[in-house]
């Protein structure tokens, strides 16, 4: 196992730069247990000082020290999205394989749940759960999410499958005796990994999107430090006109590496576990 | 063949209407399970905020009355029954911020407005996003995909709020290219002169470039995943060796298979489209459903927000419904039993 | 060869991005800059302003009162109805705060305060050429008593008994119970019943449903044309506005007026720094900031700091005397010296908040009338600490908030006390949680091992604090400062920004909120526009919505007894200002509610096109442009001549 992560390291220039940026963040993310500063707390130094060697990141509007509290923002806002791809994940693995492969009753009644899941109004029914529910925490908030986020990528596991059962080997497979999970599992796995891993991806860009619109119509928790709230405080405190970029910039700029990072990790992992991608580069 | 076909489209459209039917009444309980939006304190306390002097026995009176304008008698399951009732009618009853105007008065204006931008946007940023992928994904060794690829993952984290408001101040107000916002010039009434319809193009550039710029990136990283895997099918490999010209592989072959599922989440967004795109029309002052189906929520608009979503139901699960009997049409492996 | 096609795809999609963004620009909408307005509709006879209503819901509907409008400031208000009396909250127009607009004299009570009399104004016409007589008033009236769910129609239903015409242009009111101050409802403090057309209405079967578009005016602009997706509202000079109320004191100047729903905050500003905004409605400080910076022209209230207009509002934070131990005057006192408001001031208004200890805004004459009386009360208060006297009151704290912005903001502070207490307040409590701490564990509070305070029973004291959400920016700000503040204290206390606060509050679904129910005239030293409600026969205890102003639920038979005696003396006895002193001393020592500051706006105006807009060196009227009241500042702008 070692040994492939080192040969990845080594021939392949995308995981290594992802593997590198990705321990960065967590490094980053981690130095949160260490601030000097409570990251509820405001008005500790002086405002609106651009990034310098005192204070890496700037300081904002509030006066809290930009560096410390993206450590807060960062980690609290990985948390979120991966709760969230996680356990969606789970989910729409195992309907898509499922529906997909048994089609039938159970695809039907499995695929209405779905559906139902889809059409569903996001965006309403998130801000009617936060005034029901009042002060969401922001785990809270992921599972929600994570019970929203399943379907779409349900529905993309399933038609994958769909074409796969028709093909050669799935009835190879049959014929020779192997049963459904054996089947959906082993076989389809190699095929469905690609798509798993790039919807993980998508699906934490947009649980991430939804944090931050949440966060800008002043509806979660703001005094939680997540990318939304930053943003939402920014707003507050007119920070694009009055000309204070660092307040942004910032985690702008952490957020686009860590997506690349994830996203050249998604796939040169789904290039490596391909077999037959395997097989190809060993001819070559 | 036929048979166990028209079997299944019958089933398909059972399904779809039991998907509507949920989705509807779960839209339907939730709002009233808030009871911070009921709509009668909401009119009440918008109108003591209007500066009014309210009397204190004026403001019980006025409870008493508009309870009984909104229908909000009877229990939650009365009420449902009285609204599937009109529904079926063609009828969404008036809106409770906006009593008595109708709701589809409101809906009207915003949809078309609505349904133009997104529309637009939703297609081109699908076409763009799936061919470029497409094209990423079959030439990956390229240093030009490679590029192509990056970039347009650096752009997918930046959140939407922010490069819509960057556009906005970039090319409205430092390089004056663009209006500030409106659907279209003041002044000017909705009519099929060439001024009109100059005057929305140019309106609904920056809202629709950001868009769109946007939006690429979910269906470029898509399409390039499934193509990956569509060329090691052994039938593409057999292609090459046959040394078929590439751009013939590339769109007889990869692109058309590897875009079926694409397919399938063009149809499901294309009915999204009427929840509207709210951060879109706050920056930008379009004119839209979001920024109604919002408002309707913190005023408790029972009726408006019903309105916008049964539309919004209806149209994704009716979009899902073509497109699952399409299928078959596009990709002959796919069998139903 | 291989990348001959995807490199042409490529050259094609750039080609298409590139075309798009040139061909719009020779289409330039240099229309929109400078030259025009609209078609044939010149900028420099418009003035812009913001409407902070935002993008109307419903805009073809002007019939404000059958409800459903969603916004009454699209120029409906200001421009085109009217009421028979206006109350300025600064010093009016032509000195005197009272203001008769369709009648021509107060209104006259009987000694038993169950008849008002009222002479109207003659010479009063509406747009369509029919004259205005007191066939409207009396209309008006009886349509609104005759459907409760108009707006003012429970007011007119509880209240008139009867309303005749003995002439064109008298109107009598026979109460149904003594009111000394029924005229209130058709004076104007941001608005007021106005007047319905007769002819137009009378016609309609169903007053409530008429959308009444065009609307015919009484003021002196009629609606020229509006936006069908309602973000903008036009509206043209009538040729025949002298026979208008404000036609009296001249022609208003600008020939057309154009409401606008601008967008988010950063938009204001760039409109204004491109003069296409004439008058913001408000912004928070740093937007003030950059603009005065790059544009010469602006103009705010006061010419510096702290600039804002103080509106006679007062946001306070409320709390709910339902919940334990908010019940106890000891706890809300302890709570109030918890917080440092030169904190509050500065994180939320960036110092530029006028501060009031007492439970009036200090805003317009109420200085005068209220806050230079109290003051040697104020110093001499005290509250028994552990046997001992603590004089709570600190008249400093002003010239603190101006030190602290200056070093600190690097803002252009005034020097001069009298400046500093026009501007910024007269004083508030000190910062002074050691005494609060006292207070408390007087009352069987306790601090747990962490320092974390527990309540008499032992359970851990909890409070959230709620406030507006994004939409109100330096209240939320505040809010979340006072709950860190009282985090610092020991408490476990929570901000919880939500649009639904005022619902809650309402309810008594809340500990503490961050809002006002504290509104007057500002031009008048009268205090029930609010205070009627604090009686107790208005209670309702939590579960059910409040009536009017009492959000948190306070009982008090001294207040009930302030309250009976300025029911029964007519609106402009001078000893009402003696109960209202009394009321005020009242809440010092009972603190129902902890007073902040007065809400102040940062309006700002553009002397680019147009001139002479209401400051505090020439406080004419009110210029926040959603107030009624601003209709006087019509006809004393000028034209700026380019």
């Amino acid at each position: 196992m070692f040994n492939i992560i080192k040969d990845l390291f080594k021939f392949d220039g995308r995981f290594r730069f992802s593997i590198i940026t990705l321990l960065c963040i967590i490094l980053f993310s981690l130095l949160s247990f260490w601030s000097p500063y409570d990251p509820s707390s405001s008005y500790y130094v002086p405002s609106n000082i651009p990034p310098s060697a005192k204070y890496l990141f700037g300081t904002n509007s509030r006066g809290q020290d930009i560096f410390w509290m993206m450590t807060f923002a960062i980690k609290n806002s990985l948390i979120f999205g991966i709760i969230t791809a996680l356990l969606s994940r789970i989910l729409s693995i195992f309907v898509g394989l499922i529906s997909g492969y048994k089609g039938g009753i159970i695809d039907k009644v499995l695929m209405s749940i779905n559906d139902s899941f889809i059409v569903l109004p996001l965006l309403p029914i998130l801000i009617l759960l936060k005034f029901i529910i009042g002060r969401m925490e922001l785990t809270t908030l992921a599972l929600v999410m994570a019970v929203f986020g399943w379907s779409w990528d349900a529905r993309l596991i399933r038609s994958q499958v769909l074409s796969l059962r028709e093909r050669d080997f799935t009835y190879t497979s049959v014929f020779s005796g192997m049963g459904t999970l054996k089947i959906t599992f082993k076989e389809y796995f190699p095929f469905i990994i690609p798509i798993v891993l790039a919807t993980t991806v998508n699906n934490m860009l947009w649980s991430l999107g939804m944090e931050i619109t949440l966060a800008i119509l002043g509806l979660s928790t703001v005094e939680i430090p997540t990318i939304g709230t930053t943003i939402y405080w920014a707003n507050q405190h007119q920070a694009l006109i009055s000309g204070i970029w660092w307040w942004l910039t910032f985690p702008v700029i952490i957020s686009i590496f860590l997506f690349l990072a994830l996203y050249l990790l998604s796939v040169s992992l789904s290039e490596y576990l391909d077999p037959r991608l395997r097989i190809q580069q060993a001819r070559v | 063949m036929k048979n166990p076909f028209i079997i299944y489209i019958i089933q398909r459209i059972l399904q779809c209407i039991v998907v509507i039917f949920i989705g509807t009444t779960v839209t339907f309980v939730i709002p009233r399970l808030v009871p911070s939006t009921n709509p009668v304190e909401t009119a009440i306390a918008r109108a003591q905020m209007m500066g009014q002097y309210t009397d204190p026995k004026a403001v019980d009176e006025m409870r008493r009355v508009l309870k009984k304008l909104y229908g909000l008698e009877g229990t939650t399951f009365q009420q449902y029954i009285r609204y599937w009732g009109s529904v079926l009618r063609g009828d969404f009853g008036p809106s409770f911020s906006s009593f008595p105007t109708p709701v589809m008065t409101l809906i009207r204006v915003s949809l078309s407005w609505t349904a133009g931008l997104l529309l637009l946007t939703t297609i081109l940023s699908w076409i763009i996003g799936t061919l470029l992928g497409g094209l990423a994904g079959y030439f990956s060794e390229k240093p030009w995909a490679r590029i192509l690829e990056i970039f347009t993952n650096a752009i997918r984290p930046i959140p939407y709020y922010i490069m819509a408001l960057l556009m906005l101040i970039l090319f409205s107000y430092v390089l004056p290219l663009f209006p500030r916002g409106g659907a279209f010039a003041i002044g000017l009434t909705p009519t099929f002169s060439w001024q009109f319809i100059r005057s929305v193009i140019i309106h609904a550039f920056l809202p629709a470039l950001s868009l769109i710029v946007v939006g690429i990136g979910g269906w470029f990283q898509n399409m390039r995943v499934l193509v990956s895997n569509v060329i090691r099918e052994d039938y593409v490999v057999y292609a090459e060796t046959l040394n078929i010209s590439p751009q013939d592989i590339l769109y007889k072959y990869v692109i058309r298979n590897a875009a079926l599922p694409q397919l399938t989440g063009l149809a499901l967004q294309l009915g999204m489209i009427f929840s509207g795109a709210l951060i879109t029309e706050v920056v930008f002052n379009y004119p839209g459903l979001g920024f109604l189906l919002y408002t309707g929520i913190l005023r408790g608009d029972y009726s408006l927000i019903m309105g916008i979503t049964f539309f919004s139901i209806v149209a994704i699960a009716v979009g899902a419904l073509i497109i699952d009997l399409l299928y078959p049409l596009f990709d002959p492996r796919v069998r139903y039993t | 060869m291989k990348s001959s096609k995807a490199a042409f795809l490529l050259r094609l999609v750039l080609l298409i991005l590139i075309a798009s963004l040139v061909i719009p620009t020779t289409f330039s909408f240099s229309q929109e800059k400078g030259l025009e307005v609209a078609p044939g509709i010149p900028r420099s006879e418009t003035l812009i302003l913001e409407d902070p209503s935002g993008r109307s819901t419903n805009p073809g509907r002007f019939n404000l009162w059958g409800g459903g409008v969603s916004s009454w400031s699209t120029g409906l208000q200001q421009l085109a109805l009217d009421a028979l009396w206006y109350i300025d909250p600064d010093a009016g127009i032509e000195g005197k705060t009272w203001i008769n607009s369709l009648a021509a004299e107060p209104p006259v009570y009987n000694k038993s305060f169950t008849k008002m009399t009222v002479k109207l104004r003659k010479g009063i016409y509406w747009s369509d050429g029919v004259e205005f007589t007191a066939d409207d008033v009396v209309y008006t009236v009886k349509t609104l008593a005759a459907h409760p769910e108009m707006s003012w129609g429970a007011q007119m239903k509880v209240n008139v008994k009867d309303v005749s015409a003995p002439d064109k242009y008298t109107v009598v009111f026979d109460l149904t119970q003594p009111n000394s101050r029924f005229h209130t409802v058709f004076t104007v403090r941001w608005s007021g019943c106005y007047i319905m057309p007769k002819h137009i209405f009378e016609k309609q079967k169903d007053p409530v449903a008429f959308d009444f578009n065009p609307p015919v005016s009484l003021g002196p602009y009629v609606l020229k044309s509006y936006d069908s997706a309602g973000n903008w509202f036009l509206w043209e000079r009538r040729q025949d506005w002298q026979r208008t109320t404000l036609g009296m004191y001249g022609m208003p100047a600008p020939k057309y007026v154009l409401y606008e729903a601008p967008g988010p905050a950063e938009k204001r500003v760039m409109a204004q720094l491109n003069h296409d905004l004439d008058v913001i409605h408000d912004i928070a400080p740093e937007g003030v900031v950059t603009l005065k910076k790059k544009n010469p022209t602006s103009v705010t209230w006061f010419d510096d700091f702290p600039w804002a207009h103080p509106d006679p509002t007062l946001p306070a934070v409320l709390l709910n005397h339902e919940k334990y131990p908010l019940n106890m005057k000891e706890v809300r006192w302890a709570l109030t010296l918890a917080i440092d408001i030169v904190q509050v001031s500065l994180a939320s208004y960036n110092g530029a908040a006028t501060i009031s200890a007492i439970e009036v805004p200090p805003t317009g004459h109420y200085l005068e009338w209220y806050f230079d009386p109290i003051q040697p009360w104020l110093e001499k208060f005290s509250i028994k600490v552990g046997g001992k006297a603590f004089y709570p009151y600190d008249s400093s704290i002003p010239s603190k908030i101006a030190e602290k912005a200056k070093n600190d903001l690097g803002y252009n502070v005034p020097t001069d006390p009298k400046e500093i207490k026009a501007r910024l307040g007269y004083g508030w409590w000190k910062y002074a949680p050691d005494i609060a701490e006292k207070l408390l564990l007087s009352k069987g509070f306790k601090r747990d091992k962490n320092g974390k305070w527990l309540l008499p029973d032992g359970k851990p004291w909890k409070i959230t604090i709620l406030s507006e959400a994004e939409a109100r920016p330096t209240m939320a700000r505040a809010a979340a400062t006072i709950a860190e503040q009282w985090r610092k204290f020991g408490i476990d206390a929570v901000h919880e920004p939500t649009d639904q606060v005022w619902t809650r509050t309402s309810y008594g679904d809340y500990d503490a909120s961050l809002i006002w129910n504290v509104e007057t005239w500002g031009g008048h030293p009268d205090l029930f526009w609010f205070l009627e409600s604090w009686h107790s026969q208005y209670y309702r205890p939590s579960g059910q919505p409040i009536v009017a102003k009492n959000h948190m639920r306070w009982k008090n038979k001294r207040l009930d007894s302030i309250i009976d005696q300025l029911r029964r003396r007519s609106f402009d006895d001078p000893k009402c200002i003696d109960l209202g002193l009394e009321f005020i001393k009242l809440c010092v020592e009972e603190m129902p509610t902890i007073p902040l500051m007065s809400y102040n706006v940062f309006t700002v105006c553009d002397e680019y096109y147009w001139t002479g807009f209401p400051t505090a060196k020439d406080p004419y009227t009110d210029p926040v442009p959603n107030w009624a009241n601003s209709k006087y500042m019509f006809v004393k702008i000028k034209p700026v001549k380019r």
